[in-house]
């Protein structure tokens, strides 16, 4: 059965987490999305788009569902698991106080599930004081820690005391979530092994590679650790003396395992066009 | 007419001042229509004297203010906790002291079970076990092919043999947080934090929603409760979905349960004006058995797992500060809504620094929208000082203190957590009585067990299971125990009208005990039987 790729959503409150949701929910991406969210108070979905709503769910036009995942989370996961047919994509907002690993890391523990990235949120306002306030700053900062991808809300540029305070915590600097250049990063819209979708979109970088050979899984662990820190998301097949081995990148946090012949090998990259270049990535793979 | 039942007994504590002691009480449509001799019923009524009782004594019935409903559900899985424990039906369950007492209870256990049908096992806390963690290995050697799983006391973690790890796919070239792996590479069986436990729980049948809310999941909760002459019992964190409010209210309506049953919803994340709304429409279904309403608010974790958020300076062994579960201005903003709605609230506060930010934020709420009648409870209050009691006192804030963990845990707080001075002063009855504060005392079962006569006892007694004394300044009195699990826990719930007493008037629920708490040295009043309750005037005779 297709594993089922699960975001996290982190941040802390009011810092726009449910903004992005909203986007994420309406944009035209062509995926079936199920977001767990703590509370529908400000979700906000075009009434166009709106197919029925209940106490505890809104079903949308375009095949995407919005559920409250009550008090139990990893229960509610369960039930997603459950639904025939499954989403294509499974997105949580964590909590403002949560830990957004101790929730992401149940899609490494879990073989129906695949790891598609923690995002946590930061309201360029509201970071300053928040790690001032020595009761909850650790907690802030496990946040943005444990991040894949950093993004900056309330503000149209990185301002220089917020890239300051958050360089300490993050190796990669923060995005804007400014016109679409974060929505398809997060929805994992690059098919396995096929061209990457939003091509020829100026502010993304795709890369491709049709037949990917490394000698064994500890040459291509080297080689995918030593990655251009601007690209977001590596995924496909590639073929090795030890059989195929499925890789699976997002942001920091990268997954390899075996699996069975007989499927086409090709891997894909993707990044943002102001971080990484076509030029670097086929540099990387190709190099010693 | 309806009919009055008389019942005579060797001796009724009515916790009432005006008449503390009696061996008559008449009951009428389930209230109390006389307390006194064989003539306090007025002279024209029709009486049936039932003579079942003449042989106890009778308190009323008591208020446990802090238990979950798991507290009876949990035994559809094997106990293997190091305290004895009594399970619904009365049987007791011997503590086991090391991994091989573990072992050999899980296979009894596992001989009477269905092929194919997995092992869950509960209550175990290493923190008590010396010598080996329990492992993989341990398990492996009751069933190499029927998956085994020991969840812990605190469900935090979980032990799970090969069988159960092979179901996750766990081996070896894992590389899963909390999956923790051996010397040796391989998986050593103890999954750590829900990530890691959830696909074992989810292969082996294990779903915590079903261990509460649903009909048998009442009525065994009914029968721990009955076991500890509690006829009014709180389940402190309720998700109360439209589905389990029409259950609850099918269930406790049925005659025959016995309880009195006072659900809190639980208030962790999402909005506080959704959640006072919510709070409020339950309110209005309220019924007697079924009393709806309040809400639980949770600030911070567990002192013995250090997560409890405490004050400088800190946990004796250097481990950072506790974790926030809700974040202090999100803590003042559903204090400032539920206080202006109207909505009564219990809140978790275990370390100083919770307690006296949830003080503050009271006190921010109290000055914004005045309501002197609100009652809200602290709940734990285990690092709470005579500073912030007199907080409470000046608020009218009540306090729920988990007086058992003197014994369950005093030793490992004096050694390992919050050391010796602030051990000795943890669970500060006396200090809350003394500043004035209404307060209550309380289990938490299942995380200890139901039994407000035990409960009274560590307050009184303040025994560590070491059977050291921990803090001999903060004892209470055999009056103030009583009278925190009966009146006091009932104060805390808004009842305090209607039952924690036998008065005239009052809701005829009682506890029906085999010696006089008032009587006994204090040392015993933890022995004292309890022989079953009356609730709404229908015995229950265990």
């Amino acid at each position: 059965m297709t594993r089922l790729p699960l975001s996290v959503v982190g941040g802390y409150l009011g810092a726009g987490k449910t903004t992005l949701i909203n986007r994420l929910l309406s944009e035209d991406h062509g995926l079936r999305l199920m977001v767990l969210v703590n509370d529908f108070g400000a979700i906000n979905i075009d009434a166009a788009l709106l197919a029925s709503t209940d106490e505890d769910t809104i079903a949308l036009t375009n095949g995407c569902v919005c559920c409250t995942m009550g008090a139990d989370l990893f229960m509610a996961v369960g039930d997603v698991l459950d639904r025939a047919p499954r989403p294509d994509h499974l997105i949580i907002e964590a909590s403002g106080i949560a830990d957004p690993a101790a929730i992401a890391n149940v899609a490494r523990a879990e073989p129906e599930l695949s790891y598609a990235g923690i995002v946590t949120v930061v309201d360029a306002g509201q970071i300053g004081g928040l790690l001032d306030d020595a009761q909850i700053a650790p907690q802030i900062r496990q946040q943005i820690g444990v991040a894949d991808l950093v993004v900056l809300t309330k503000t149209d540029d990185v301002p220089g005391e917020v890239a300051a305070l958050l360089a300490p915590l993050h190796p990669r600097a923060p995005v804007l979530l400014g016109g679409d250049r974060v929505t398809p990063l997060l929805l994992d819209v690059v098919p396995m092994g096929q061209r990457v979708t939003p091509s020829g979109h100026p502010a993304y970088t795709g890369w491709h590679c049709a037949c990917p050979q490394m000698r064994d899984r500890a040459a291509l662990q080297d080689k995918l650790e030593r990655r251009p820190g601007g690209i977001w998301r590596i995924k496909g097949l590639v073929q090795t003396g030890e059989g195929m081995i499925e890789v699976q990148v997002v942001g920091a946090n990268c997954e390899l395992r075996a699996v069975a012949g007989g499927q086409a090998p090709g891997l894909v990259a993707l990044g943002l066009a102001d971080r990484v270049t076509r030029a670097e990535i086929e540099g990387w793979w190709s190099g010693t | 007419m309806a009919s009055t039942t008389l019942f005579r007994c060797r001796r009724i504590i009515t916790m009432d001042p005006n008449r503390p002691e009696a061996t008559h009480v008449a009951v009428r449509e389930g209230r109390i229509l006389a307390v006194g001799d064989a003539d306090c019923v007025w002279p024209d009524q029709e009486v049936v004297q039932d003579d079942r009782l003449a042989d106890t004594v009778l308190m009323p019935g008591f208020v446990e203010g802090h238990a979950h409903m798991m507290a009876g559900a949990m035994w559809r899985y094997a106990y293997v906790g190091y305290h004895d424990r009594i399970d619904p039906e009365g049987v007791l369950h011997r503590g086991m002291t090391d991994i091989a007492d573990v072992i050999e209870r899980l296979r009894g256990h596992e001989a009477g079970l269905p092929e194919g049908q997995p092992l869950v096992a509960w209550g175990f806390d290493p923190i008590f076990i010396e010598g080996d963690r329990l492992g993989r290995a341990h398990l492996d050697r009751i069933s190499a092919t029927r998956p085994i799983v020991v969840l812990f006391s605190n469900f935090h973690l979980m032990c799970a043999n090969s069988a159960a790890l092979a179901l996750a796919g766990y081996d070896r070239h894992s590389n899963i947080e909390g999956v923790v792996k051996g010397l040796d590479g391989a998986p050593t069986g103890e999954l750590q934090e829900m990530a890691a436990m959830f696909p074992v729980m989810r292969r082996t049948g294990i779903d915590f929603r079903a261990l509460t809310q649903r009909p048998d999941v009442i009525e065994t909760y009914a029968q721990v409760c009955r076991r500890a002459g509690v006829t009014t019992a709180t389940d402190l964190f309720a998700e109360m979905e439209e589905a389990d409010v029409d259950t609850l209210l099918r269930v406790t309506g049925q005659p025959g349960l016995g309880l009195r049953l006072v659900p809190a919803l639980g208030a962790a994340g999402g909005d506080p004006e959704r959640i006072a709304e919510r709070a409020l429409a339950l309110r209005a279904r309220s019924t007697d058995r079924l009393r709806l309403g309040a809400v639980k608010l949770m600030t911070d974790g567990s002192i013995q797992g250090w997560t409890a958020r405490v004050k400088w300076p800190g946990y004796v062994g250097g481990q950072p500060n506790g974790l926030w579960n809700t974040p202090p201005d999100q803590i003042f903003a559903l204090c400032a809504a539920m206080q202006r709605h109207g909505v009564q609230m219990h809140i978790h506060v275990n370390g100083d620094e919770a307690s006296d930010v949830s003080l503050a934020a009271l006190e921010a709420a109290a000055r914004a929208h005045p309501w002197p009648g609100a009652r809200h409870v602290l709940q734990h209050c285990q690092m709470m000082g005579a500073d912030q009691f007199r907080r409470c006192a000046r608020l009218g804030v009540c306090a729920n203190i988990f007086a058992n963990h003197i014994w369950y845990f005093g030793d490992q707080h004096a050694a390992l957590t919050i050391g010796e001075d602030r051990a000795m002063r943890m669970n500060a009855a006396r200090s809350a009585l003394d500043e004035g504060v209404r307060i209550a005392i309380h289990s938490d079962a299942p995380v200890t067990p139901m039994g407000p006569l035990f409960t009274a006892w560590c307050a009184m007694n303040r025994t560590t299971m070491s059977g050291r004394v921990l803090g001999a300044a903060q004892r209470i009195t055999v009056g103030e125990a009583l009278y925190a699990i009966t009146l006091g826990a009932a104060y805390t719930l808004g009842l305090d009208g209607e039952i924690g007493s036998i008065e005239t008037g009052k809701i005829a629920d009682f506890a029906i005990l085999g010696e006089d708490p008032t009587r006994v040295a204090p040392e015993a009043i933890r022995d004292v039987p309890v022989l079953g309750t009356v609730s709404g005037g229908e015995v229950h005779l265990l």
